[in-house]
């Protein structure tokens, strides 16, 4: 009875599958992918952020009423660059007709847009720009990048805070992943509306990666190290979210202005109970919308900017 | 030796590879895009990664160890290797510098286990947070991105119609084979696992080998972070995590016993490229990516299942 139960195994992978083909979801049965006209992937960073189930509601609801196949394929790992590459390369022998990427890593990316361009498959950037330079030094071409400008959605934060603390305060700032562009812009646009404001510094700046347990203890540290913090700006509202919780452990709520970014209906809601002062709205659904939008206008032909900005705005 | 009779002798080994011809026959009927050249090659690159850290693994494994460190001390050899060759070290230089890094970390987990005689599960968790840490500080969190034609050749080129990474990892692989089944090391490796004690009193140098074995593990790790820096044209210090999950999961699907002694790198292999052409094939198929994971997880835990059950009926 040896084998019994490699059958048994065999069996239970088989069954597995077969489960998988029979999916209601229209993209998976790949035999009807070239009866049922263009196939466009989208992969996204990861899809355990709102952000970007947000992103994907969008394009699921221009693609259908496209009326072209969309595919989302993400990596269980917002950090897990290599996995987005395997997805990518597999979506490149599946034939996709065209890719709308928001990439993990701005520069670790490149190579597989290169893999693409071989492929001939157009690559659409959204949300996170790449690495200009990484890109030309590879001779890899993109059709456009969809996307909020991170730089001004980080002033119009920085802005607002100079407004509520009345040019005196002590700001902490949690970053994303270093290195990340998105992070890094919205960063870089706090810092710039903050100076000329000698009353305001920032006592603490530290990476929480995009993270909400992360945001939570790093920024329970930062008061730990600075108890008279009275700002935060967070560049997302996980890592806001996070330290909120913190604030609330330390019987500091509301003596902390608590700026997050990107608009998630938690955040919203935390700021409507006045436990947050303010975030940013990114769109990330007009994001997938419009990428779906431009794709297949691509598809048919017409041009297509190279740069399509989303609008942003700041909600208290 | 007669075919059934060879069948018989490695019936878990075969079993494996049934186990992946099947999991290759299923897919190749659900999608047109599975059985190309192309894509062969393509999960074949995929699978690399994983199979090299993996092979080390199983070394570890087999000798009733474990390693958690093998992800990190990746992303650390990584970096090392990447802020060589931008200070312009010659490609081989910077190379031998990453497996040195990757070595060094080993040794200091084998150090440990051997005579520091904490149990691998703790030496190798600390080295995991250690080595991490130690990636982030030389680059300040930031990947180190951008080298020289000569080394993505690592990545990019080809030999023989097959691509390089999947040489490397052959080449790896012939050697863990032969070293492991021909070398008194490898059979100590074994006999460890099997049984420390009575290995200890028929003179194997146990506290040695296991020195070997955990450095072996880390260089292993080491040369993966070559091939995946040179893939990426990139190290980043966050690299590799759970890496070494993935690893153990080939390692075990491939029919290692978690509790050591009985096990083979051939069966790694095949571990390593089920769990690399199920990605592949349920990318292919469009499965939603939730789902992907449960299926993962589904098909280890129905390995595992196998090999017990296996275990069971021939006692």
């Amino acid at each position: 009875m040896k084998f019994t139960p490699v059958l048994l195994f065999a069996a239970v992978s088989l069954s597995l599958l077969a489960g998988c083909g029979r999916s209601p979801d229209p993209a998976a049965s790949a035999g009807s992918a070239a009866a049922a006209g263009p196939v466009i992937a989208l992969v996204p960073k990861t899809l355990n952020n709102p952000f970007f189930i947000d992103m994907q509601r969008g394009a699921e609801e221009a693609a259908r009423a496209a009326g072209v196949t969309l595919v989302v394929q993400a990596a269980e790992r917002e950090t897990d660059v290599e996995r987005q590459m395997q997805i990518i390369e597999n979506l490149i022998q599946r034939k996709v007709s065209a890719l709308i990427l928001a990439p993990s890593g701005s520069r670790e990316i490149v190579p597989v847009v290169l893999k693409a361009n071989q492929a001939d498959i157009p690559v659409l950037i959204v949300d996170t720009r790449l690495d200009a330079a990484a890109l030309q030094a590879s001779g890899g071409k993109t059709v456009t990048f969809i996307g909020s400008d991170n730089h001004e959605g980080g002033k119009i934060a920085g802005q607002f805070a100079v407004e509520r603390l009345g040019g005196q305060g002590r700001v902490a700032v949690l970053e994303g992943i270093a290195g990340h562009e998105t992070g890094d812009a919205r960063v870089r646009g706090f810092r710039e509306a903050l100076r000329g404001h000698p009353g305001i510094t920032i006592v603490a700046s530290q990476p929480a990666n995009w993270e909400r347990d992360q945001g939570y203890t790093v920024f329970q540290n930062i008061l730990q190290a600075n108890p008279t913090v009275n700002a935060l700006f967070a560049a997302n509202d996980l890592m806001a979210l996070g330290a909120v919780e913190a604030i609330a452990a330390a019987g500091k709520t509301g003596k902390v202005t608590v700026i997050g970014f990107d608009a998630q209906d938690e955040a919203r809601a935390a700021v409507k109970a006045g436990k947050m002062a303010a975030t940013i709205a990114q769109n990330p659904a007009l994001m997938g919308r419009t990428a779906v939008e431009r794709a297949v206008a691509l598809l048919k032909g017409e041009p297509v900017p190279a740069d399509i900005g989303v609008s942003i705005e700041l909600v208290k | 030796m007669t075919l059934p009779r060879f069948l018989v002798a490695n019936a878990r080994q075969a079993g494996t590879v049934a186990v992946f011809l099947v999991l290759c026959l299923v897919l190749s009927v659900l999608t047109p895009h599975f059985l190309t050249t192309s894509n062969l090659l393509n999960v074949a690159q995929q699978t690399v990664i994983n199979a090299v850290i993996a092979v080390g693994l199983t070394y570890v494994i087999l000798s009733g160890g474990i390693d958690l460190s093998v992800g990190s001390v990746l992303a650390l050899a990584g970096v090392v290797l990447a802020l060589a060759l931008q200070a312009g070290w010659p490609v081989p230089l910077a190379i031998g510098a990453c497996l040195v890094v990757g070595a060094a970390c080993g040794t200091v987990n084998g150090l440990l286990v051997a005579f520091g005689r904490l149990p691998p599960f703790i030496a190798t968790l600390g080295l995991m947070s250690v080595a991490r840490g130690g990636a982030l500080l030389v680059t300040d969190g930031r990947p180190v991105s951008g080298f020289d034609a000569s080394f993505r050749w690592l990545a990019t080129g080809e030999v023989l119609g097959i691509p390089v990474p999947v040489w490397c990892m052959l080449a790896v692989y012939g050697v863990a084979h032969f070293v492991l089944k021909r070398t008194k090391f490898g059979r100590y490796v074994v006999a460890i696992g099997g049984n420390e004690e009575a290995s200890l009193l028929s003179g194997v140098p146990v506290a040695a080998c296991k020195v070997g074995i955990y450095a072996l593990g880390g260089g292993l790790a080491a040369a993966a972070s070559v091939l995946l820096t040179a893939r990426l044209n990139s190290a980043q210090p966050i690299a590799g995590l759970s890496y070494e999950l993935d690893a153990i999961a080939a390692t075990v699907i491939g029919g290692t016993s978690l509790m050591g002694g009985q096990g083979s790198v051939f069966g790694t292999l095949v571990g390593a490229l089920i769990m690399g052409v199920l990605r592949n094939g349920l990318n292919l198929l469009g499965v939603s990516s939730y789902v992907q994971q449960v299926v993962i997880g589904a098909v280890i835990i129905a390995a595992v299942l196998l090999d017990t059950v296996f275990k069971g009926s021939k006692r």
